[in-house]
């Protein structure tokens, strides 16, 4: 019985002791995380708004916990002083000139002192210095900032709206480009040379290749005409520039069939955008290839007309144009004072 | 129910009269220590350990919600140390001490153990309600201390398998979120709760009206009462924490 | 059933005009009870009148609403605690269910009184009196033994010898034989009566038995509406007509 009962005393006495441990350990465990038992000196810092600040917070130093609020107290008309303990060991790194600012250690965290900042010309501070302060970004102003951005965020989407109301509206150059029938006429019109050019090509060649014949038939002024040397050497003048004539022309197919595939693309790219920026990106791209398109469209027009006006300039082929192309008698009047002219050269040429 | 209150009022006046004139019945409190405290343990440690575990993982998906899950450590530190702790110990020694308690003293009572007592020249209250009050008010302190410790020991397992958080910064995170104010109310409070326990079983038990359904009632009303009472006192000492935080 | 004591004239417990009351239920209504030096009194009467009442209040358990008790030239009611205290050394009460203690081993049930009544006794002295009180009932084979391990007869007789081991001057006995078979019973009797011889106890015996009263009691009081209608030696309490008498006797003796 008596060795039962100090069985149970010492049970009793081993369960005590073990629950005073843990309450025991966990003060210092939280008395260490806390450096509340670590040497420190007490630094203050006098804040206009300490934005929820509590005592028992961390101080931070370059992101370091250095030490925490001791006490937050009223401080003249309306500020705030803090006192914090910081520990002994990193008095050295906080100089006099440090400011101090309140922040938080996360998003949504707890407020912390950060002491920021300090030269190593100052001397470090000691123990009931007083710290300059900067004024704590807070969420309240961070959430002014955010607002402000709403607004413009706000602005910058409604100038879109409305860019995308003109540009379904056909005002601007995209605008125009995209819904401007005039352009599309111009197109067409293009297109129209470009063909009726082709046509006048397909029969210059047939004309080049009948006169060349004819050119073979005895008699003939054409045969004449080559048998003379002088005519023969103008001939051959002529047919050089023809040449030259011709591969411009094919040049100019060249870039006319690259123009037709460049448009090709282009509208596939304007029925495939859906998104709005998108349409706006491939519009600008669209717009910019389909002026290069109408621009090289013009000037490989303009450069087939040049060839063919040419070619028609030749009085050689003079009486080609004049059964052919009767509807053409201003231009051959033009271009028989243009042959004259060359007949004279060529007179004037001859020694 | 004044005339009840009057009578509850007398008889902690009368405990605490008691509590401070010799003899004291050491080896009894001892003795009640051991019932109240250590055959408690077992259970109390797994009640904690389990609801450290569940609370944890309970708590994680509102917070997986912000993806602060790194909070869960801090959140659980300030739910079992200032409240869950004391609270689970408190519901648990009021359903395993108080009734026993309650039923102890009030079969005593109904076989006229009380009244031998008195008869043989001792205090029985000195011997059954001091001994037992002062038992509780100082193991369901300790219990809590084991329950809260247990009970992060348990979410420390539940927070490591999920979130794979380190030990020493789970220690962190646990300290960091507590302060002294907390732990040192979780001990005042789990003191008082002690108290309330011990005090409402050894009440109803010595109050306890002749025979066997006495007992029963006597079980019963220390349970309902003290669980009661310990939720009551959760509350003011809730608000008065709040005017020292 | 030697009844060979000698009973003193002086009045050891002396009830005047006892009342009491639970609530409606009038238990008490004017008890007059004189108890002389070393004489035995059985009190008689139907459960429920209030014949364990009247012992608790001779012993201080309970207050008496009017009348006075003095028991031992002292006035119970007006005892401070400590006066209180002296005074229960001197009065054995045993309890009709024994009231062991249940949490305790036999030992530390006789005990109990023992170490906190007298002070600075040695292990020793605490052993040989457990052990001389246990073998005063009969019963040293128990001594490690729970309560609960024990029979009803055993409880009682342990019940007795925890309220001897004080050595009372007094010894009140609420329903001694109650719940016992016939046999533990004509035990229990003849340990009341050892009892008497051997500390010259003055004793109320408080039962319904019969048997019981005529074996322990020098003389029987009858308690019938909350007063003693009769008291005297059982053969002539038991001669009187009186119907209620009759049914009691009639009951416990069937002739």
């Amino acid at each position: 019985m008596s060795t039962d009962s100090t069985k149970r005393n010492v049970t009793v006495g081993v369960f005590v002791l073990l629950g005073i441990i843990i309450f025991v350990a966990g003060i210092f465990v939280l008395g260490g995380q806390q450096k509340r038992f670590t040497k420190s000196i007490k630094i203050i810092a006098v804040f206009s708004d300490v934005g929820g600040l509590k005592a028992g917070n961390n101080v931070w130093f370059s992101g370091v916990k250095i030490g925490t609020v001791k006490r937050i107290s009223f401080y003249g008309a309306a500020q705030v002083e803090v006192d914090m303990n910081i520990e002994q060991s990193s008095q050295q790194f906080i100089r006099k000139d440090a400011n101090a600012t309140i922040s938080s250690d996360g998003l949504i965290g707890n407020k912390i002192v950060v002491i920021t900042g300090g030269t190593t010309s100052h001397p470090e501070v000691e123990d009931g210095d007083r710290l300059k302060t900067v004024a704590a970004l807070s969420s309240d102003q961070i959430l002014e900032t955010l607002q402000e951005n709403n607004n413009n965020l706000l602005r910058v989407t409604k100038d879109f709206k409305e860019l995308v109301g003109n540009l379904r509206k056909g005002k601007g150059t995209v605008g125009a480009v995209l819904t401007d029938s005039v352009v599309a006429d111009n197109f067409k019109r293009a297109m129209r040379n470009l063909e009726r050019a082709s046509d006048n090509t397909v029969n210059l060649t047939g004309s080049v290749s009948k006169f060349a014949s004819r050119l073979n038939t005895p008699g003939s002024l054409a045969n004449q005409l080559v048998t003379d040397t002088t005519v023969f050497r103008s001939l051959k003048r002529s047919a050089t520039r023809f040449e030259s004539a011709m591969t411009s022309a094919d040049q100019s197919i060249n870039t006319l069939s690259r123009t037709a595939e460049n448009v090709n693309r282009a509208s596939e790219k304007l029925n495939n955008t859906n998104s709005p920026l998108g349409v706006l990106l491939t519009d600008k791209e669209t717009a910019q290839s389909l002026k290069s398109t109408l621009k090289n469209l013009n000037t490989s027009t303009v450069l087939l007309n040049e060839d063919l006006k040419a070619a028609q300039n030749n009085f050689l082929l003079r009486g080609f144009f004049k059964k052919k192309a009767k509807a053409e008698e201003k231009q051959r009047a033009d271009s028989l004072k243009a042959v004259q002219q060359q007949m004279a050269d060529s007179t004037a040429n001859k020694p | 129910m004044f005339l009840a209150l009057a009578d509850v009022f007398a008889f902690i006046s009368r405990f605490f009269r008691e509590l401070f004139l010799p003899p004291y019945e050491f080896k009894e409190i001892i003795r009640q220590c051991y019932e109240v405290g250590f055959r408690s343990l077992l259970l109390i440690s797994t009640t904690g350990f389990i609801t450290g575990m569940v609370f944890t993982n309970q708590s994680r998906p509102s917070l997986s919600e912000f993806g602060a899950t790194s909070w869960l450590p801090s959140l659980i530190s300030i739910a079992i140390v200032r409240a869950l702790g004391p609270l689970v110990t408190a519901l648990i020694a009021a359903g395993k001490v108080g009734s026993s308690i309650g039923a102890e003293i009030g079969s005593m009572n109904v076989t006229e153990q009380i009244d031998a007592m008195e008869v043989s020249g001792t205090n029985p209250f000195k011997f059954l309600v001091v001994s037992r009050v002062l038992a509780t008010s100082i193991t369901v302190p300790i219990l809590t201390m084991y329950t809260i410790f247990v009970a992060l020991i348990g979410a420390f397992l539940n927070v490591s398998m999920n979130e794979q958080t380190s030990f020493t910064s789970y220690i962190q995170e646990v300290f960091g979120a507590i302060s002294y104010v907390d732990i040192f109310a979780s001990l005042l409070k789990s003191i008082v709760f002690g108290f309330t326990i011990g005090i409402v079983g050894c009440y109803k038990g010595y109050n306890s009206s002749k025979g066997t359904e006495g007992v029963g009632k006597a079980a019963n009303a220390a349970v309902v009462t003290s669980m009661f009472l310990v939720f009551i006192e959760e509350m003011l000492s809730l608000q008065i924490v709040q005017s020292f935080r | 059933m030697s009844k060979t004591s000698k009973t003193g004239e002086e009045s050891v417990i002396s009830i005047r005009n006892l009342r009491k009351s639970f609530g409606d239920l009038h238990v008490l209504q004017g008890i007059d009870l004189e108890v002389k030096q070393g004489e035995n009194v059985a009190v008689l009467g139907r459960s429920g009148t209030g014949k364990s009442v009247l012992i608790k209040i001779v012993v201080g358990l309970l207050k008496p609403d009017s009348g006075s008790v003095i028991v031992l030239g002292q006035d119970v009611e007006r005892l401070t605690a400590k006066e209180m205290d002296a005074f229960r050394q001197k009065v054995g009460f045993s309890f009709q269910s024994s009231a062991l203690y249940d949490s305790m081993s036999i030992r530390e049930n006789l005990e109990f009184p023992l170490v906190r009544n007298i002070r600075n006794l040695s292990r020793a002295d605490i052993n040989k009196a457990v052990e001389k009180a246990l073998d005063d009932v009969g019963l040293s084979q128990t001594i490690n033994q729970m309560p609960s391990e024990l029979s009803g007869g055993q409880r009682k007789r342990i019940g007795i010898a925890r309220t001897l081991i004080l050595n009372p001057e007094i010894m009140l006995y609420d329903e001694p034989t109650s719940g016992l078979d016939p046999i533990t019973s004509i035990e229990i009797n003849n340990l009341i009566n050892e009892v008497r011889e051997r500390i010259n106890a003055t004793s109320i015996i408080i039962t319904h038995d019969l048997t019981c009263a005529k074996t322990t009691g020098d003389r029987v009081a009858m308690l019938l509406d909350g007063k003693f209608e009769r008291i005297g030696p059982f053969d002539e309490v038991f001669a009187d007509p009186d119907e209620r008498v009759r049914q009691f006797y009639n009951y416990n003796f069937i002739n």
